[in-house]
């Protein structure tokens, strides 16, 4: 029971700080790229989001749910994963065709 | 244990070990119920203060080309305005309210480090002090509540304003720190035993995100402002660009902590509407398994916002793009829990009092705001308003709708509690009216003044740019918002005075804390309950006589020791027995040799400054010195037929997890300490 739970209040929070990790080193590759003009630029950015994508994907459908009053942590975890993912989708989609540096 | 003791007689025992001694006996309190109430009254003092310095703002701005004030006053009482609102009345009362509140509707006795609560609320009342005494000297930080750089840096303000602005807030913030700390550590292991995280009332919820939101949203700032102060002492270039700095590393730094800081603030209204709109709609709350999620979505998206203040500094693309995603994503979180709100009034039955007109009220006037705020994630429209008095209208809207008007409802629905009378409500209506109007009388203009160009923070304007009429109504609106909270004032002391007591749960409410007595005693319960269901679903006036008698856990006084539970952090079943310290002045000598530290850096006696940091140093040390056992004694009973261990010899005590979180502080500390290399390095490489 209580391993269930642990994993479950930890789950509740995994998708949103990786995508934390994820807001932040995007952050930092567009402009490190910029300022050091690396000529892949484009392409490892959309590279990183793909993967970002991927690892947020399978946390979201990977997130297990058991019903009754145990299953309160687990739904809304599926469902804060599931946020995640979306936010991630949309909030680094520019990485496709938003101008990179100044 | 001996025989059971009579209720009475149980109150007597419990109210002595807990009780804090009279006269100056009570500088020496830590006890939750009264640091919690301390705290929340200074800060509505501090209210007061910043709705004074708003007056003086709208006097000045009433008419054009006016006198009243010259601009050196007025930049420092707009500086003051947005510091006091901010630092010294919006999270100190949040922090007032948590203090007061979590160990009763969690189930607890008090909070996990009264120590640290009393010290904290010292700091608070110290660093506050600091800053209006400078305000009265005529001294007060005048570069803007955000204080920018270079324009705070020495060259541009030479005198102590700025630093009364650094040290004065490092020093407030000491409290929302150890305040975070404990709220966390607090909500995770001090709830009533069989209260599973699962079954925590949502108010649980949204302080666990908040805390956990300020241990790592004040860290950057707290880094700035020790940046900006030694680059203002030592001529350290951090953010000065003529010697290598760059002066967008302050607002990185700053605004790392102060998008946070507006949800940080927002979501502990937002536990409270959660927690008043099912009694008022007499049914359970709507989505509580999606408002966790919505919880949790909101605390980190909150986070990536952060650029969109900096929108026009100049920016690649991509990263506005990033900034103003994650903005506007940030409001279907809040959608979803506005919907909820909306979902239980419209299917529950819901019966109107003096806390759901402020709900109301928080309705129309927050989603404005957010709307507006919405307008501003979006680049090309923030590039037109910014800096205009649109963002003003924004974050008042927002603000005051999303934190003053939540506040409001739970005054009159915490009053009761505190007081143990129920108010008149003579006064309540029309200063619910003076206020919904006065406010917007006074900030709706203030979105059309914005879009006519009209820039924020200036002291005076000429007469022919038609913000004149504008200008007067958004004057005249403040004095009538004014009105109405002195009518609150009134109506306050009228209830101490006049109002008529009750016996438990006045407005048949289902969390545990309205099942203890009110006043609530020192101790909070004189059991603490098992809970075997949802925990914002239980019959407070049923249970509030059965822990009365002692019928619960630790429903007994032991060697004269202060007793509550600790628990698993995710099934809330029992784990330890916590002893808390009893009164002591350590908490006080200790804030006053750590102002002593500050106000020598304050004033330049740098010699002072070590002196007073070893006497801290010490001073902590003497702290735990009568604490704890030298000797393991085993499980002990605790009631209910059932035993359990002390703290010290439990493996996962509040403690450990106390310097877990403390670690997780230093740890963003030290993070933000390296962007700000790799920013300088990428940015300004000399």
């Amino acid at each position: 029971m209580s391993g269930q739970s642990r994993r479950a209040l930890l789950l509740l929070f995994a998708g949103f700080s990786l995508w934390a990790l994820a807001f932040v080193v995007f952050y930092a590759l567009q402009a490190l790229g910029c300022a050091y003009g690396w000529p892949q630029h484009r392409l490892i950015l959309i590279s990183a989001y793909l993967l970002a994508i991927l690892a947020m994907a399978w946390l979201a459908w990977a997130t297990p749910h058991w019903a009754g009053d145990k299953g309160v942590l687990p739904i809304a975890a599926k469902w804060a994963n599931r946020a995640a993912l979306a936010a991630t989708i949309l909030i680094l989609l520019p990485v496709s065709f938003a101008s990179a540096c100044i | 244990m001996s025989a059971p003791l009579s209720p009475i007689a149980l109150h007597k025992q419990l109210s002595r070990i807990w009780g804090t001694p009279p006269g100056w006996g009570r500088l020496s309190s830590v006890n939750h119920t009264i640091l919690g109430k301390r705290f929340m009254l200074v800060a509505l003092l501090f209210f007061a203060i910043g709705g004074l310095l708003a007056m003086l703002i709208r006097a000045q701005l009433a008419t054009p080309h006016s006198a009243f004030i010259g601009p050196d006053i007025y930049n420092q009482l707009f500086t003051m305005h947005g510091t006091v609102m901010m630092f010294l009345f919006a999270i100190p009362m949040f922090e007032g309210l948590a203090i007061y509140l979590l160990p009763k509707i969690l189930g607890a006795r008090d909070m996990a480090f009264p120590r640290l609560t009393a010290y904290g609320f010292w700091c608070y009342v110290m660093g506050g002090s600091i800053l209006i005494v400078a305000m009265l000297a005529g001294v007060a930080p005048n570069g803007g509540w955000f204080m920018y750089t270079p324009l705070s840096s020495r060259p541009y303000t030479p005198g102590i304003n700025a630093d009364v602005w650094l040290l004065g807030i490092t020093f407030v913030e000491i409290s929302a720190v150890t305040a975070a700390i404990e709220i966390v550590v607090s909500i995770l292991k001090m709830r009533a035993p069989g209260m599973a995280l699962a079954r925590m009332p949502l108010f649980g919820w949204y302080m666990l995100i908040t805390a956990g939101m300020m241990v790592v949203g004040f860290p950057p700032l707290i880094l700035g402002s020790i940046l900006l102060e030694l680059e203002r002492a030592f001529g350290l270039p951090f953010f000065d660009p003529e010697r290598g700095g760059d002066p967008l590393l302050w607002q990185h730094l700053f605004w790392l902590f102060g998008h946070p800081e507006v949800y940080i603030i927002f979501l502990p209204a937002a536990g409270v509407l959660s927690t008043i709109i099912p009694v008022f709609a007499q049914r359970a709350i709507l989505g509580y398994r999606a408002l966790i999620a919505a919880i949790v979505a909101m605390g980190f998206l909150s986070f990536g916002l952060w650029v969109h203040h900096m929108f026009t500094v100049g920016i690649p693309h991509l990263a506005l793009a990033f900034f103003s995603a994650a903005s506007a994503l940030v409001a279907v979180p809040t959608a979803i829990q506005i919907f909820a709100w909306i979902g239980t009034l419209a299917s529950g039955r819901p019966r109107w009092d003096v806390p759901m007109l402020y709900v109301a009220g928080f309705f129309a006037v927050f989603v404005m705001g957010g709307l507006t705020g919405v307008m501003l994630a979006m680049v090309p429209f923030n590039t037109q308003a910014h800096d205009s008095y649109f963002v003003v209208a924004h974050l008042h809207y927002v603000l005051v709708g999303g934190f003053v008007f939540p506040m409001l409802a739970a005054l009159y629905y915490w009053l009761p509690h505190i007081t143990g009378r129920q108010s008149l409500y003579r006064l309540s209506v029309p200063a619910f009216w003076l206020i919904l109007i006065g406010f917007n009388a006074t900030f709706f203009f203030m979105h059309v003044t914005g879009l006519m160009g009209m820039p924020r923070r200036i002291s005076t304007y000429p007469s022919n740019w038609g913000w004149d009429w504008l200008n007067l109504l958004s004057s005249v609106g403040s004095f009538i918002l004014t009105m109405g909270f002195a009518l609150v004032l009134a109506d306050l002391v009228l209830q101490l005075r006049f109002g008529k007591p009750f016996r438990r749960d006045p407005w048949r409410a289902a969390t545990l804390e309205w099942a203890m007595p009110t006043p609530p005693p020192h101790y909070a319960f004189a059991a603490l309950p098992r809970i075997e269901r949802r925990a914002d679903q239980l019959r407070p006036a049923e249970i509030g006589p059965v822990l009365a008698r002692g019928d619960g856990y630790l429903g007994f006084a032991r060697d004269g020791q202060m007793e509550t539970l600790g628990v698993d952090m995710v099934s809330g079943e029992v784990e330890h027995v916590i002893v808390l310290p009893h009164p002591t002045f350590l908490p006080l000598w200790t804030a006053l040799a750590t102002a002593a530290f500050f106000l020598a850096l304050l004033f330049g006696q740098y010699w002072l400054a070590p002196l007073a940091a070893v006497v801290v140093v010490a001073l902590f040390l003497c702290w735990p010195s009568r604490l704890g056992r030298t000797d393991d004694l085993g499980p002990v009973d605790i009631g209910r037929g059932e035993t359990a261990p002390y703290d010290g010899e439990a493996s996962g005590n509040i403690c450990v997890l106390a310097n877990r979180t403390a670690l997780v502080t230093n740890g963003t500390l030290f993070a933000s300490l390296l962007f700000g290399g790799l920013f300088l390095a990428v940015v300004a490489p000399n």
